[in-house]
């Protein structure tokens, strides 16, 4: 077997525990699987590829490539005013949507609903606005660099799993060392209990939809870079993001994003092993495992 | 008596609009007072007080805290403006630990009074100071009433309304808790206290409040209540009422 799986595995990985922090947020706070996460990672690319362009035609000397990566700075500054861009998408959508329902007390299920409906809108914008066609940050090639043990990794992916890395250790400070994260913990635990605590419930719902959105854009911006950008980006991660924030337990940071990399491991171990049309059915198994002998995941709280 | 500091005015509430549990209920607490509230179940005691928190709809009336109008004001908003709420279950954030339970309490405060801050509640509840790394949902029932409690008191709010604070303890733990709320009373806050320990929250309290059916029955003084025997047999399920039981 080709030790290549681990690199591919952690890259994907990264991906989607990215998502899936932003997956696990929003469900432990908002209370209903949003199914229209995924498409906050498209909309996150889009924009940036939208912002990179512009910048890209104000002045061309930001699209020259920093070595040893294949963008050059239009790509971070787009991607800065992009996680701005997305996370206010993430808002207007609550606010024309969800919060209402919360306002009239809706079962769940409307919520769900109503995701899939803002899901299926969001991802026909974007094919209206920018065609089902294939999009690219760069068509620069890269030369993968020897990592040892067999492994190797081109400049870009070894920047992506920093990027990870630093984001999920970012988030998991402001969770436990920030006013804003414990109140987010908080109103997790017992919205009730936190309002009479003190804490502005709804500026807290504004916090997480934003927050949500941000990793979902940084997250839908690696896809870009060392895949491709398509309007069903998201979508077609959205299994993988669910089944991540289920494995790591609902609520936890570092469970999202340690579950995201045993996720993309396995997608990769399967590739090798049975086929690269087997993949997707790998989040589907872990998914249906987790759910039959740990619901609760694997830094989730027992209820 | 002193000018009221928190009153309601004909206040309507409850859960859905048609079914008011609470059903115009005017009534008034001045400051520095220990009121309790009693009465059979089903009476709206706990319904009444969430609606002053903000937790449960208000349909009709009014509401006053400190001469101000506070009848739609958020719940976060009301702890802002000196109004505490200890509700009877469920009062810490389990998944979080002593510590954080306190510093999600004085978050009002600029940063550099929360330490301070934080110490005085330490040296007020000692047992709190001992593991404050300690998960709040490992604590017992009296050390998380304790919890409970301190965080209510963090902003030295003017008003703190207790929700049945001695449900589920031991008798020594309610003698402990009940023996708290009077220090806190005697140290200037004025306390209102729902409770079902008829005896032990009449000798405290400085009035009581007996509701029935969504509204006031009858009010007065512990003495007066806890001697009149048709009271004790109506509301308060005692046949005898509580002779001599106010200190």
């Amino acid at each position: 077997m080709n030790p290549q799986f681990i690199m591919d595995g952690l890259i994907a990985g990264a991906i989607i525990g990215l998502g899936a922090v932003g997956v696990t947020l929003t469900y432990s706070i908002l209370r209903f699987s949003n199914f229209a996460h995924g498409e906050l990672l498209s909309w996150g690319a889009y924009l940036a590829l939208a912002v990179a362009g512009a910048l890209g035609f104000l002045s061309a000397g930001l699209t020259k490539p920093i070595a040893p990566f294949s963008f050059g700075w239009a790509l971070p500054i787009s991607a800065v005013i992009a996680i701005g861009l997305t996370g206010l998408l993430a808002l207007a959508v609550d606010a024309l949507l969800f919060s209402s329902f919360r306002r009239r007390g809706s079962a769940i299920i409307i919520m769900v609903m109503a995701s899939f409906g803002a899901s299926l809108a969001l991802r026909s914008l974007l094919e209206f606005l920018f065609t089902s066609k294939p999009a690219y940050f760069t068509k620069a090639l890269q030369i993968a660099m020897k990592l040892g043990g067999g492994l190797r990794a081109t400049p870009d992916q070894l920047l992506m799993l920093g990027v990870a890395l630093v984001a999920v250790v970012t988030v998991h400070l402001l969770m436990t060392r920030t006013d804003i994260g414990r109140a987010m913990r908080a109103v997790s635990e017992n919205p009730a209990l936190a309002s009479i605590a003190g804490i502005d419930v709804r500026r807290v719902i504004r916090t997480v939809w934003f927050l949500g959105a941000a990793l979902a854009c940084v997250a839908g911006i690696m896809s870009g870079l060392l895949i491709q950008i398509r309007p069903y980006l998201g979508h077609d991660l959205l299994l993988p993001l669910f089944a991540a924030a289920i494995l790591g337990g609902i609520g936890s940071v570092p469970g999202a994003m340690l579950a995201g990399l045993i996720i993309g491991l396995c997608e990769a171990l399967a590739v090798q092993a049975v086929g690269a049309e087997w993949r997707a059915a790998v989040s589907f198994v872990i998914l249906i495992a987790v759910l039959l002998v740990r619901p609760r995941g694997l830094f989730g709280k027992a209820s | 008596m002193t000018a009221p500091i928190l009153s309601t005015h004909g206040l309507v509430a409850g859960y859905e609009p048609d079914l008011p549990i609470v059903r115009g209920i005017d009534f008034s607490v001045s400051s520095g007072e220990l009121v309790v509230l009693l009465g059979p179940n089903g009476a709206g005691k706990s319904t009444f007080v969430k609606a002053i928190a903000g937790l449960v709809p208000i349909h009709a009336g009014t509401m006053m805290l400190n001469g101000r109008d506070i009848t739609h004001v958020s719940p976060h908003r009301k702890v802002a403006e000196g109004l505490a709420f200890v509700p009877q279950t469920e009062n810490v954030f389990a998944t979080m630990t002593i510590l954080e339970n306190l510093q999600i309490a004085v978050a009002h405060l600029p940063k550099a009074k929360r330490g301070a801050a934080i110490e005085a509640l330490f040296a007020r509840f000692p047992d709190l100071a001992a593991r404050p790394s300690r998960l709040a949902g490992a604590l017992s029932g009296g050390q998380r009433q304790m919890l409970a409690v301190a965080r209510a008191l963090a902003l030295d709010p003017p008003v703190i309304i207790l929700d049945e604070p001695s449900a589920g303890l031991s008798p020594k733990i309610v003698s402990e808790v009940f023996d708290m709320l009077k220090a806190i009373n005697a140290g200037g806050v004025t306390v209102l206290l729902v409770e079902q320990n008829v005896k032990a929250a009449l000798a405290i309290a400085s009035r009581a409040v007996i509701l029935a059916e969504g509204r006031i029955a009858h009010e007065g003084l512990p003495e007066e209540l806890a001697s009149d025997p048709l009271v004790g047999k109506i509301y308060l399920g005692t046949a005898h009422g509580h002779q001599g039981a106010p200190a």
